[in-house]
């Protein structure tokens, strides 16, 4: 860290410049917090529109109570949860195997896996499509959220992580006669809590937030993410019912996401530093 | 007994262990990355083979040869040419006067002039049609979307890293408020930008107001959507790039700005001196980054101008995408993709080796 004090101007300027940064959010935020009727004269009542008065919790209300976008938030958590949780089970067994089991393949098969970290989703989307609809599976669940589990990130993570830890913690076990489910279950796994939380708070992230897979593969509103749903009704943006329950779905849609932010920050920093790292 | 022995064996364990991850890999990726390169050899039409599965025909690389545009191929000078002809050869001389000074750091300088090439030909001359096939629009404007974005990203991130690499709570909130906006999905961020830009009731149209100018109509209008579109993206991926610099500038030992600063290195001289050629292969490393993700862009086109006005603003996987999903195409936009992950692997491969020549 560097210790010397900036000059005064540099202050200011980087202040303000994050004032800026912050003001898009929070006029989104506090236009969610203002009546329809009033948004719909302007939307710069009280400094520019940036502070909520008057002040109304309708357009909350009212999305919650009609509309998809509950719905669509439930289907969002389910996606983004269930594939969370593969991606820890999947990831944390191949990576203690593709770092601590030495077994015929594995300098084939981790390097393939590896590659896989080249192929973006857009690669893809368009056989994945098309398998998909060969199935009959579209528009479930399931197929939302099982792609994001191919994908080799959360692999590469727990090997590294798995690599890195001494041989002498597993030795004693080895010697009392313990199996590698025996060694993964009680000695790795207690170890890898932290890089875990890591993993899942990325994956949960980036899934809540995928857009083009739920684009492409649903089709009926029952089965949009919030994503895509948001994205739907700011396809009407001019002649939405309003401007506030627009605005409060945003805030609806960014709200999972803003609250890991506040409480895990730390983590997410440091599993983009990790997941970059190749 | 024998099965047991063969139950406690590390081949057994090592494939027991990697199974369920396979179970969702060979299908789900590796497969269609094959299927994909498969596709873009077939005409083959979404609705055509659902209704008859033998619908596709094999044309070889006939969806490449039609990608490639090469029956229409042309050629014309740009407007203002001798202009970027000379800007073009400035960046070439200060090259070679760089190679002349250090050659042992000469990869970072061809690297430097690399992406400094690559920028002003693409801001400065090849703006006007390369060939007239739509294909040919999307790269151009992906091409453009890149230059733009990733160099000021690039700059604000490394300033504000700067800034922002020390102790104290002051730092720690503006790190946090600069991150904030990279954690939003990009239909809050497309949303979000699109009220700011609104003609009537958008954030910039009220600032404007009360000096009496009228807000330009940012997202329709030819020569400003792309800008308009860039600068949403900057505000959403700059603090990608904070984060990533921040990591690098704690590698960086302090006696040597501590030595700077007693040389009388200051401010400027400081930066450019000092700092910038110790975390030069951060920046190199973040600028492919940004390059290889930001080839990807879709939903800020998508969402903010719907590829318009014209196609001042459609990109490339949005162009994939309209010819798979829209015109049924999916042979054809399986070869777009195809070519999109050329790209994207050739600058990898770039990355790859600078970092192996650096390490030698």
């Amino acid at each position: 860290m560097n210790q010397h004090a900036l000059p005064r101007w540099v202050v200011i300027v980087v202040t303000l410049a994050a004032v800026v940064w912050l003001i898009p959010v929070l006029w989104m935020v506090s236009l969610s917090l203002q009546p329809n009727d009033l948004l719909s004269r302007t939307t710069a009542n009280t400094f520019l529109g940036l502070v909520p008065v008057p002040f109304t919790l309708d357009n909350f209300q009212a999305i919650l109570s009609i509309g998809d976008t509950p719905r669509w938030f439930l289907n969002s958590m389910l996606v983004a949860g269930s594939s969370t949780f593969l991606v820890l089970v999947t990831s944390t067994m191949a990576g203690y195997a593709f770092a601590r089991i030495r077994f015929t393949g594995r300098s084939i098969v981790y390097p393939l896996v590896l590659a896989g970290l080249m192929v973006p989703e857009q690669v893809v989307f368009i056989p994945l499509y098309v398998m998909f609809a060969d199935w009959n599976a579209h528009n479930s669940l399931p197929t939302l959220a099982l792609p994001r589990v191919a994908l080799p990130i959360g692999v590469f993570l727990m090997t590294q992580f798995f690599k890195d830890i001494p041989d002498s913690l597993e030795e004693a076990a080895r010697l009392e006669g313990c199996g590698h489910g025996r060694i993964f279950w009680s000695i790795m796994l207690p170890l890898a809590k932290p890089m875990m939380m890591t993993l899942a708070i990325i994956t949960f992230l980036y899934s809540w937030n995928d857009y083009l897979w739920p684009l492409v593969s649903a089709q009926r509103t029952d089965f949009f993410t919030i994503t895509v749903g948001l994205a739907k009704i700011q396809g009407n943006f001019a002649q939405s019912q309003g401007l506030g329950q627009l605005m409060a779905s945003g805030v609806l849609a960014s709200l999972p996401v803003i609250i890991l932010f506040l409480i895990f920050q730390k983590y997410i920093l440091r599993g983009i530093a990790l997941s970059t790292d190749k | 007994m024998r099965l047991s022995s063969f139950l406690q064996s590390d081949n057994f364990s090592g494939w027991a262990f990697i199974l369920p991850y396979l179970i969702a890999f060979v299908p789900l990726l590796l497969w269609p990355f094959f299927q994909g390169f498969w596709m873009s050899m077939h005409e083959w039409n979404l609705l055509a083979v659902t209704f008859n599965p033998s619908a596709k025909e094999f044309i070889g690389a006939g969806n490449y040869v039609r990608l490639m545009g090469a029956d229409n191929l042309g050629w014309s000078l740009q407007p203002m040419w001798p202009f970027r002809l000379i800007v073009t050869a400035l960046i070439i001389a200060l090259y070679v006067r760089s190679l002349r000074g250090k050659t042992a750091d000469g990869i970072s300088h061809h690297f430097i002039a690399g992406i400094a090439v690559f920028t002003t030909v693409v801001l400065l001359g090849l703006t006007g049609d390369w060939y007239d096939t739509r294909f040919w629009i999307v790269v151009r404007n992906t091409l453009v979307f890149v230059a733009w974005v990733v160099p000021v990203t690039t700059t604000i991130a490394l300033l504000l890293a700067i800034a922002l690499n020390r102790e104290g709570r002051w730092a720690a909130t503006l790190r946090s408020v600069f991150f904030f906006s990279q954690i939003l999905s990009v239909t809050v961020v497309t949303l979000i930008w699109q009220l700011v830009y609104g003609a009537r009731n958008g954030f910039i149209a009220n600032l404007l107001a009360p000096f009496g100018i009228e807000s330009p109509n940012w997202l329709t209008d030819d020569q400003l959507a792309m800008g308009a579109i860039v600068a949403a993206t900057v505000w959403w991926s700059v603090g990608f790039a904070l984060i990533l610099f921040l990591a690098g500038l704690q590698q960086i030992p302090g006696e040597r700005l501590e030595a700077a600063t007693l040389d009388g290195a200051e401010g400027w001289r400081k930066i450019i001196q000092i700092i910038v050629p110790s975390i030069i292969r951060t920046v190199q490393f973040v600028m492919i980054m940004q390059i290889v993700l930001h080839f990807q862009v879709f939903g800020q086109s998508q969402l903010m101008t719907q590829g318009g006005p014209g196609d001042a603003t459609n990109v490339w996987v949005r162009y994939i995408y309209q010819t798979a999903f829209r015109d049924s195409e999916v042979g054809y936009a399986s070869a777009m993709a195809t070519v999109l992950f050329a790209f994207m692997m050739l600058f990898s491969l770039i990355q790859f080796w600078v970092t192996k020549r650096q390490e030698s």
